[in-house]
């Protein structure tokens, strides 16, 4: 039997979140993670991708691309837009047709909304908003199990999740929490396509007009370079000298929730727990004292530098490099020696 | 009136101590009481430090140990610490007086204790409306018939309103019962933090034989760094409370703020290691009346009565105030339903309260212990002096071995007048007899 | 006449919470239990539609006898009938069980008094997962709109309703038919201020309590913990990590401080190849 470890391939008018290269990296992971009870059973594992859309077989090819053996490709006009019922539907009758172990969807605003209902529609399991994943033994269960571990009751607890006797065994990830694998453009795969009937009654719920909005189009989540600021700014000002030094590093402003609650600025940019998940090369948070649920959202960058006025602000536990400070004497100083240096080297 | 007008017999405003009792004796005598609270729930504003005595909670419920109340730890052991900046002399009583039956007094913690007193009153047939904030007064000829609250359609009515609104009194000052605002000469800020530490840590640090024994200390010397202020520990079952109240004018002279006064007491090397490894629960500021009788605002008018820390009625030296609350919210109720009785809720009829406070312990300590904040305020050197001289004393008596007795006992008495002339020890010592004799 | 009903969570404040270092579990004792904010903004917008269109506004929860609490609330924002479904065999129910549960309920008060919409918080502060409200949908066979932030109509005549609900890269207006499902977000409503009549009202409001027997007979196998494919295998504190290097402006002056900082972190290659781009 082949154990099959699943990623939705999310997509969005024919491109690829990213999120689904980051799951596919992951489900390789775990298929290595399984390598000894394959050996000893002689069974085989894949990492197998399912896509659901209209005319997107470019994103097919992608994904394999990123790791994933076979694509699962269901395609109907209906598919178009995402609306949950027909893609339940869909993702429900592969699941049934294929019997995965496990199930990886990315916690994005769709990931969520479909993850749920397809966890119900096949009575299984389902873990969200995972920060860890691995297979892993469990009690005296013969084979590994899915330990999806997550953040729980506002990010004070971590909690390891395990779904025993039912399959697939889900979880969702949100984008950013584990790295985008190497794209390997020579890889190779197969892409079956899958039919299914979309049925009227699936299609009760309709899009009428899709509204672009530039405010919520940030992409907080993949910039190399975000300058977050905090309660600690103390006004909405504040945010204009927390632009000018993301401005001077060539990256995007981040908050913590403080500031968000404040009214200084919008939701779009919250770093942490209820906002968004974030790992750029280098992260400067500015007044921001580096609670739990901020944490959690920015730890995994490669390089943090924090300016705080109080030397035991706990952002400081998971800084590369701290700096004690009145932020509105360090950033401007910060500011005009990066300038000086620019033209130094001009 | 166009609906229904909310009309009940009697508003009692504030849901802590003082109201609770009020409503639950007016509730058991028939009346149709409304008891109106701003917190989601009664007790979710408030904190203390804090002891309950026993004599006042069985006066309202004589069969009180029997209805479960939550109640932390008797208070076995009891008594003043006294603080040098780096050493501690204890003077504390336990077993004999303490060890009645039942127990004098007991730690509870307010979050749990007034949701739970509030019930008793609710079981009297009381009516509780929480998440409402009392406004302001109606007025029907000049005399008070009702409040405002902050809601829509917000206005109730009854004949008689009980405030117990607590220390800081707006709804006192509205009706002009007292001329001033919140003196603050006349009121502290107490910040404490609740600290969790295993009940068997408990015991085993401070000396306690097990989860029945607690104590009660009141903190003097170091703790406030030098302002006029105690300091003081309770033991909760799993946790300790530990905090410090100093008056806020001499806390805003000093510059200090809450927190650090609150760090350097926890930071104490006498203290910190009691707490070691706690976690912090919970984080209060509150203020507390310690002006008694000199900021006491007259105690009813046409329609009212007041009660509690509202009327000032704290004693400050003895951590009395829930008590005090109790009993005037008691006799506040009464004096409702005599009010009702007579059909006369007039500020001549609704005088009887004065009176009856006036036989009991609330108005005669209050009037005894009426010069005791001036006095604390002008004997600073009650807080810093005195407790390190104590200290100096007791620690060179018991170490001054081969040190010939009488050269000892000069240097004990000159550690004491390098910093204070001997004559003018005597003066305070006078002084603060007087001032809590109340001569 | 609209039927709209509100699928409602108590829930621990989280912004409150205290963890027992020994057992890495919650200490309940002193937390104070709330409704769900999305769940209460949920209730807003219904109470403000119930009002525009006349009709009736249902609430229920499965939870623990002082989940009334919660439901009162409701009452006080302007619920007509709150149902509690609660009895020990619930208990330890994940999503699927949970959605299990109040989907059979939905479905008894659908029977008695048609359903026109049902509401869920976008998710509740507890667990976060966001899995209860587009469970039930599909149990139910309910269309479902998640992420609302607006219900621009509800057309009880011809059977639809306007929805517009926020994705990471816009707005989507939704057309559904009734009877349909959403999640709300909190722009859906504001929180209305009760009029002190209402709020009294809701005091002495007692919901209904319906056990796993009555009215509904639940399937054992489909509750409680055994109904529930997931379970926790550990849990415990976050890990704690090492203070970073600090530099002091009050030691190092302010020039001073801001040099070595930067030359620090230029001294790692990836960031100084950012910057680099950069220029
Ligand atoms: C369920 C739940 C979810 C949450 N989700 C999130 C989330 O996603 N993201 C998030 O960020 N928070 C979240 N929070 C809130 C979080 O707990 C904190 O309250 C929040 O992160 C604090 O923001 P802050 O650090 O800006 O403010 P504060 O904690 O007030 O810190 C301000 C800091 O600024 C410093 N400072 C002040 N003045 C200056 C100055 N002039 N120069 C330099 N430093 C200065 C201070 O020393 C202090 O450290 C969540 C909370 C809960 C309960
Ligand atoms: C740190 C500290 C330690 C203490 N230790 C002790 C001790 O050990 N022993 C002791 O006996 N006493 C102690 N006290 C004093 C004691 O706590 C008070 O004296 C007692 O709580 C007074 O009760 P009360 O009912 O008058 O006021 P409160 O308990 O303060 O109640 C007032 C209530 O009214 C509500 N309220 C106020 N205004 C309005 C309004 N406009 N509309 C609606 N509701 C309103 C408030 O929310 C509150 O619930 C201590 C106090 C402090 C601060
Ligand atoms: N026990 C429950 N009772 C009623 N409704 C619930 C319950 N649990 C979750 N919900 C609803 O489902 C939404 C999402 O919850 P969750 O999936 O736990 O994040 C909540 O906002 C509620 O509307």
């Amino acid at each position: 039997m082949t154990r099959r470890f699943w990623v939705f391939i999310e997509q969005n008018h024919g491109e690829m979140h990213p999120v689904a290269a980051e799951l596919l990296g992951v489900a390789n992971c775990l298929v290595s993670e399984v390598a000894d009870e394959l050996k000893a059973s002689g069974e085989e594992a894949v990492v197998e991708g399912i896509l659901v859309g209209h005319d997107v077989d470019n994103v097919a090819k992608e994904a394999l691309m990123y790791g994933a053996e076979r694509i699962y490709h269901v395609d109907d006009p209906a598919f178009e837009h995402y609306l949950n019922r027909p893609y339940t539907e869909a993702l429900t009758h592969l699941v049934e047709k294929y019997k995965p172990e496990v199930f990886l969807i990315g916690a994005t605003t769709l990931g969520r909304d479909l993850a749920g209902a397809v966890a119900t529609s096949i009575k299984t399991g389902l873990t969200a908003d995972c920060t860890k994943l691995e297979m892993g033994p469990f009690r005296k269960i013969e084979k590994k199990l899915l330990l999806a571990t997550r953040p729980a009751f506002g990010g004070n607890v971590i909690a390891t999740i395990v779904c025993k006797d039912h399959t697939p065994q889900m979880a969702t990830v949100r984008p950013r929490v584990f790295e985008t694998p190497v794209r390997n453009p020579k890889a190779k795969g197969e892409i079956i396509q899958e039919s299914f009937e979309v049925t009227p009654e699936m299609m009760a719920a309709q899009l009428v007009e899709f509204i672009n909005d530039q405010t919520t189009n940030l992409n907080l989540e993949y910039a190399e370079v975000i300058v977050s600021g905090g309660k600690g700014l103390g006004n909405s000002k504040g945010f204009e000298l927390i632009k000018e030094l993301a401005d001077e590093l060539g990256g995007v402003v981040g908050s913590s929730r403080a500031a968000v609650d404040g009214g200084w600025i919008d939701y779009a940019h919250q770093v942490g727990q209820t906002g968004k998940h974030v790992r750029p090369k280098l992260y400067v948070a500015c007044g921001i004292s580096g609670a739990i649920q901020h944490k959690v959202g920015m730890q995994d960058s490669d390089y943090i530098l924090a300016i705080n006025t109080d030397p035991q602000a706990p952002i400081f536990e998971v800084s590369t490099l701290g700096v004690v400070g009145d932020l509105y004497e360090v950033i401007p100083e910060m500011i005009k020696q990066l300038r000086a240096q620019k033209g130094a080297s001009a | 009136m166009s609906k229904d007008k909310l009309q009940y017999d009697v508003i009692v405003v504030g849901a802590g101590m003082a109201g609770s009792t009020a409503a639950a004796i007016a509730a058991r005598e028939g009346l149709n009481v409304a008891v109106i609270e701003r917190g989601v729930k009664p007790g979710s504003k408030n904190y203390f430090g804090g002891a309950l005595y026993t004599h006042a909670l069985v006066d309202i419920y004589p069969d009180f140990f029997d209805r479960k109340p939550p109640l932390e730890r008797p208070v076995t052991e009891t008594g003043f610490w006294f603080l040098s900046d780096d050493g501690l002399v204890k003077a504390t009583v336990q077993g004999g007086v303490v060890n009645s039956d039942p127990i004098d007094a007991y730690v509870a913690l307010r979050a749990e204790f007034d949701p739970w007193w509030a019930e008793q009153a609710v079981a009297e047939g009381a009516f509780i409306i929480p998440k409402t904030l009392v406004e302001d007064f109606l007025y029907e000829d000049g005399k008070v018939v009702g409040v405002k609250t902050d809601r829509p359609e917000g206005d109730v009515y009854a004949p008689v309103v009980i405030v117990c609104e607590g220390v800081n009194n707006l709804l006192t000052q509205k009706l002009g019962l007292i001329d001033h605002d919140l003196k603050i000469s006349k009121t502290a800020l107490a910040v404490k933090q609740m600290i969790s530490i295993p009940a068997k840590d408990i015991n085993a640090r401070l000396g306690l034989p097990d989860n029945n024994h607690g104590m009660a200390i009141s903190v003097m010397g170091d703790v406030s760094m030098g302002l006029a202020g105690l300091g003081f520990l309770y033991t909760a079952k799993g946790a300790l409370s530990l905090g410090v109240g100093v008056t806020l004018d001499a806390l805003q002279e000093s510059g200090i703020k809450p927190y650090e006064l609150l760090q350097r007491y926890l930071e104490h090397p006498a203290i910190a290691p009691l707490i070691k490894d706690g976690q912090m629960m919970e984080y209060g500021a509150h203020l507390i009346p310690e002006g008694g009788w000199t900021t006491m605002p007259r105690l009813y008018t046409d329609g009212v009565l007041v009660a509690g820390d509202a009327a000032s009625m704290v004693n400050a030296l003895h951590w009395e105030g829930t008590n005090m609350a109790i009993t005037a919210g008691k006799q506040a109720g009464l004096t409702a339903v005599e009010a009702h009785k007579k059909g006369d809720f007039s500020a001549k009829s609704l005088s009887t309260y004065q009176d009856k406070l006036s036989d009991l312990f609330v108005l005669q300590d209050m009037k005894q212990y009426r010069k005791f904040s001036a006095f604390l305020k002008n004997h600073p050197q009650f807080m810093d002096i005195y407790p390190t001289f104590i200290n100096d004393a007791l620690g060179m008596f018991f170490t001054g071995f081969g040190k010939p007795k009488r050269k000892l006992y000069k240097d004990i008495l000159r550690s004491l007048t390098s910093r204070r002339p001997l004559f003018k020890a005597i003066g305070d010592i006078i002084a603060f007899g007087r001032s809590i004799i109340g001569i | 006449m609209i039927h709209l009903l509100v699928s409602v969570k108590q829930v621990p404040d989280t912004t409150n919470i205290r963890i027992d270092p020994e057992t890495g579990s919650m200490i309940r004792k002193g937390v104070p239990a709330i409704l769900n904010p999305y769940d209460a903004h949920a209730v807003a917008s219904a109470a403000e539609w119930k009002k525009k269109l006349g009709g009736k506004l249902t609430v229920v929860t499965m939870g623990p006898p002082a989940a009334e609490e919660a439901l009162q609330e409701c009452i006080e924002m302007g619920a007509d009938r709150a149902v509690l479904v609660s009895d020990r065999a619930f208990a330890g129910s994940d999503t699927l069980a949970t959605s299990y549960v109040l989907a059979e309920a939905i479905r008894k008060i659908d029977q008695e008094d048609h359903v026109d919409m049902v509401f869920f918080g976008k998710q509740a502060i507890d667990g976060d997962t966001a899995q209860v409200g587009p469970g039930v949908a599909i149990r139910l066979g309910l269309p479902l709109v998640t992420y609302a932030v607006e219900i621009q109509d509800i057309n009880e005549e011809e059977g639809y309703a306007l929805i517009i609900r926020k994705t990471e890269s816009g707005k989507e207006i939704i057309k559904t038919k009734l009877p349909a499902a959403l999640t709300a977000e909190k722009a859906i409503a504001d929180i209305p201020y009760a009029a002190l009549p209402d709020l009294i009202t809701s005091l002495k409001y007692k919901p209904e309590v319906w056990s796993a027997q009555e009215p509904v007979a639940y399937d054992v196998a489909q509750i409680g913990l055994e109904g529930s494919p997931t379970m926790v295998a550990k849990s415990g504190s976050p890990e704690a990590h090492e203070p970073a290097e600090t530099i002091s402006v009050e030691e190092n002056g302010l020039a001073g401080a801001v040099e070595t900082a930067l030359g620090k972190m230029l001294s790692n290659t990836s960031v100084a190849a950012l910057l680099e781009d950069q220029q």
